[in-house]
């Protein structure tokens, strides 16, 4: 089979201010990057768990051997980017006199720390409006220094605007986004060597969830198909490996860019219903985010093949199938194939069973509810109803 | 304005969308849990261009011009993107990320409407067409 030429929109936008740096011991460079930005005291922001791997102390040390100062260290992040944590964040930031912030973490903690620094760009001391308001593309103040290191290979929040906030008092995620995220992206391979094996692998399906959805979603475009489409080469290339050989920097390297690159695909393209889906049962059953993605995705491109056959065929090329001699359809199946060899390959193999998700419409009917209103459903590539949803988790039970 | 003759043209056809909407099941009970004033304020087109959506107290009304009280969102847009947005012929995202849309409050809630936008342009196409402007439905 020939791919087609695939059509998009006449006119799309291109978003993406990170500056990235990749390289095993990149952090060696942490400290020119920032003089550049004109940051001299730094707050580093980051959880318990990375703190207590040794990781937190592999940037910290960077940042004493320099002429940086490290101003305080805020390890109190959990999981979600909690508003009560948000502003205890900002706080911190203020009272230790820092002029520039430093990350170090996964999702949770770059999104938490994204919050942050509008909160100390704005001079605010509550993020909650700002969360509810949602889109802050109007009357945006400059923002201190911002230097992240992500510590797996996943959620890309490095490279989007956007970040997922829980409220905890009203028991809600809310979605914002603010057009200056990080200043610069630091890729470096040797922070992620310790991640256990099922969350590097339940974190590289999200990036293969990010980057398929992306290529395939309704908004998708050139730039965002070429970055979505090698991240996919990358994460079946790699993923399994990091997963066989957890130390093995050139894969975890691998991982990281695919992850970063996945990131900014699906933040200009959007997502689609494995998102939709995957929002709802992180939401009711608590189901790690990169997890559900996992759960969901084959059981959505089998959904979508009806009628974006073409892009799933560009996928199946991605991931190395050998499509000439297939039509769209077969080239389309064969994908969604490789995508479950491949989850069997890492060790995922957990249903939404496995998590309490009853088989019954009834009980099902609020995920349904909440899936069904999630942002991202209208970019999927094909229109999912209630009814369709709800097959979907049933088949995914 | 690309779309409309004067500025009193989009409000009559979202007036005429939204008592479509709103006898709709579905979208109805879609409003009702915005349970917010919402402002769609058109005036850089015309002084009185603007419509407003009250969901607030489980009751829906709606109305040209100044709202009953102060909004909790508004959207700030023209009235062409207005016509564009109804159609579901407008990246919400992207407008709002060129500045095209403004969102002043709380837009939570109204994010979780935008599955249901596709419904909405079939209301609104059957709004222009009932009003004779078939013509606008010609947006390339």
């Amino acid at each position: 089979m020939k791919i087609a030429e695939i059509g998009f929109e006449s006119f799309f936008t291109w978003n993406n201010r990170p500056k990235i740096l990749y390289s095993p011991g990149v952090r060696s460079e942490l400290a020119f990057e920032m003089n550049k930005l004109g940051g001299h005291r730094v707050a580093l922001f980051t959880d318990r768990g990375i703190v207590d791997a040794g990781v937190a102390e592999m940037v910290s040390e960077e940042i004493r051997n320099s002429n940086l100062e490290l101003a305080g260290v805020f390890d109190k992040i959990v999981q979600d980017a909690r508003i009560d944590i948000i502003n205890e964040g900002a706080a911190f930031y203020r009272e230790c006199q820092a002029d520039c912030m430093v990350v170090v973490g996964g999702g949770s903690v770059m999104d938490t720390a994204k919050a942050i620094n509008i909160m100390i760009g704005d001079g605010v001391d509550d993020f909650q409006p700002l969360a509810r308001q949602g889109a802050l593309w109007d009357d945006v103040n400059v923002l201190p220094p911002q230097i992240v290191f992500p510590t797996t290979a996943g959620t890309g929040s490095e490279v989007t605007y956007a970040m997922v906030i829980l409220d905890v008092e009203a028991g809600v995620k809310l979605a914002a986004t603010h057009p200056l995220n990080a200043d610069v992206a630091m890729l470096d391979p040797e922070l992620t060597l310790k991640v256990p094996a099922k969350v590097t692998a339940f974190t590289g399906m999200d990036a293969l969830t990010h980057a398929i959805e992306g290529v395939t979603s309704t908004t998708a475009e050139p730039i965002s198909d070429a970055l979505g489409l090698h991240a996919i080469r990358l994460i079946f290339q790699s993923l399994p490996v990091c997963i066989r050989e957890p130390e093995n920097v050139q894969a975890r390297g691998n991982m990281l860019i695919a992850s970063t690159m996945a990131g900014m695909c699906f933040g200009n393209a959007m997502t689609g219903a494995v998102h939709a889906t995957a929002h709802a049962l992180g939401g009711k059953y608590g189901i790690p985010h990169g997890l559900a993605n996992g759960i969901m995705l084959p059981w959505v491109m089998e959904f979508n093949l009806e009628e974006g056959a073409l892009r799933y065929a560009m996928v199946a090329e991605a991931i190395g199938i050998d499509i000439r001699d297939m039509n769209p359809n077969q080239a389309a199946r064969a994908a969604v194939q490789a995508v479950r060899r491949l989850k069997e390959e890492i060790g995922l193999n957990e249903t939404l069973k496995d998590f309490g998700v009853p088989a019954d419409p009834e009980k099902l009917a609020p995920m349904v509810d909440l899936a069904g209103s999630d942002s991202q459903l209208p970019f999927n590539t094909r229109e999912a109803g209630e009814e369709d949803i709800l097959n979907l988790y049933l088949k995914a039970i | 304005m690309k779309y409309w003759s004067d500025p009193a043209q989009p409000i009559t056809a979202f007036m005429k969308l939204f008592s479509k909407t709103t006898q709709d099941e579905d979208l109805r009970k879609s409003m009702l849990g915005l349970n917010q004033l919402i402002l769609f304020d058109y005036t850089q087109d015309g002084p009185d261009c603007a419509i407003w959506l009250d969901a607030r107290n489980n009751q829906l009304s709606y109305g040209p011009g100044k709202p009953p009280g102060e909004p909790d969102l508004t959207l700030s847009t023209g009235a062409d993107e207005a016509h564009l947005s109804w159609a579901n012929k407008l990246n919400a995202v992207q407008a709002i990320t060129r500045g095209k849309i403004k969102v002043r409050g709380s837009a939570a809630a109204l994010l979780k409407l935008a599955p249901k936008s596709k419904k909405t342009a079939e209301y609104y196409t059957e709004a222009l067409k009932e009003l004779g402007w078939e013509d606008k439905l010609d947006m390339k």
